[in-house]
């Protein structure tokens, strides 16, 4: 992948996260890819070498499972497409 | 010796008001005495524009800029004053605050980094973002706007920082991309461009 993308259900599941990756690894906000999903939301954007920590990250916060989901992004444009990383990204991550 | 405006302690725009006058005056050669960098990078851009040549000098706090009129001829001259060809669109963007709408600030200041995420990753970009008031705290303090403002000055796009408002926030030093700039530049690159946007 060129990079990963964290999308969220909910506005402030999208800004607590941030507090917390913020702490682990640089990240960036991006709106969520139209390839994902056709709504306009707040999508977290990270490396892929950073997949691992950022995915632990997360699992050691308040924010359960079900309320965030990663994706593994690679090429632009009309060549992009977006995978998404299954549950268990921490332990995976090494996979991908 | 050459005619010598002071304009130690003069705030923005006035220096640069000041040494209009000496050029309209037909002054040839003059100098213009202020006591700040922005002041000299305005002076400097001012003489760019208007086909003079600029020399610095500065001691224990005075820069002393020196105009004298380049060698040139009319069509050089109007080349010089004519705005720069934006490498980017027909368009700019104006941001006068550092967060998008009104309401929740933090929700506000994710939208902004979006929206720069998005005009730097896109095919369609401005040929200038202005920063003024509020603005001026995205090219300076914010890590992510940074990046992506660097992506869109390398592709081209002039990056304008209101000078004025960089000090009213102490953040003069702290500026990590664009150009110091002014009233002057600022409402030119709206006045020149095809449509602008108002963040």
């Amino acid at each position: 992948m060129d990079y990963g993308v964290i999308t969220f259900s909910s506005t402030y599941g999208a800004i607590y996260a941030q507090k917390v990756l913020k702490e682990v690894a640089p990240i960036q906000v991006m709106p969520v890819l139209r390839e994902i999903s056709l709504g306009c939301g707040i999508a977290v954007r990270f490396r892929p070498e950073d997949l691992e920590r950022v995915a632990a990250a997360l699992a050691a916060s308040t924010l359960k499972p079900e309320e965030y989901a990663f994706y593994a992004v690679t090429g632009r444009g009309d060549h992009l497409t977006a995978r998404p990383i299954p549950d268990g990204a921490a332990s995976t991550g090494s996979a991908i | 010796m050459s005619y010598v405006v002071d304009a130690k302690g003069k705030p923005c725009p006035t220096p640069v008001i000041l040494a209009k006058q000496a050029m309209a005056e037909g002054h040839d050669p003059f100098t213009v005495l202020v006591d700040n960098p922005t002041a000299v990078e305005n002076l400097k851009r001012l003489a760019g524009n208007q086909g003079f040549t600029a020399a610095v000098r500065e001691a224990d706090g005075v820069y002393a800029v020196d105009f004298a009129k380049g060698e040139g001829c009319t069509a050089c001259e109007a080349a010089v004053s004519s705005p720069l060809p934006a490498a980017g669109g027909d368009w700019a963007v104006f941001v006068g605050r550092d967060i998008i709408g009104d309401g929740d600030r933090e929700l506000g200041a994710n939208l902004m980094r979006m929206f720069f995420y998005t005009l730097a990753q896109g095919e369609d970009k401005p040929g200038a973002v202005l920063f003024m008031n509020a603005g001026v705290k995205l090219p300076t303090l914010d890590e992510q706007v940074v990046d992506h403002l660097k992506a869109l000055h390398e592709a081209g796009v002039e990056i304008l920082v209101c000078g004025t408002c960089l000090n009213f926030y102490s953040l003069a030093e702290q500026l990590k991309v664009g150009t110091v700039s002014n009233m002057y530049d600022i409402v030119t690159r709206m006045q020149k461009a095809g449509k602008v946007i108002t963040l």
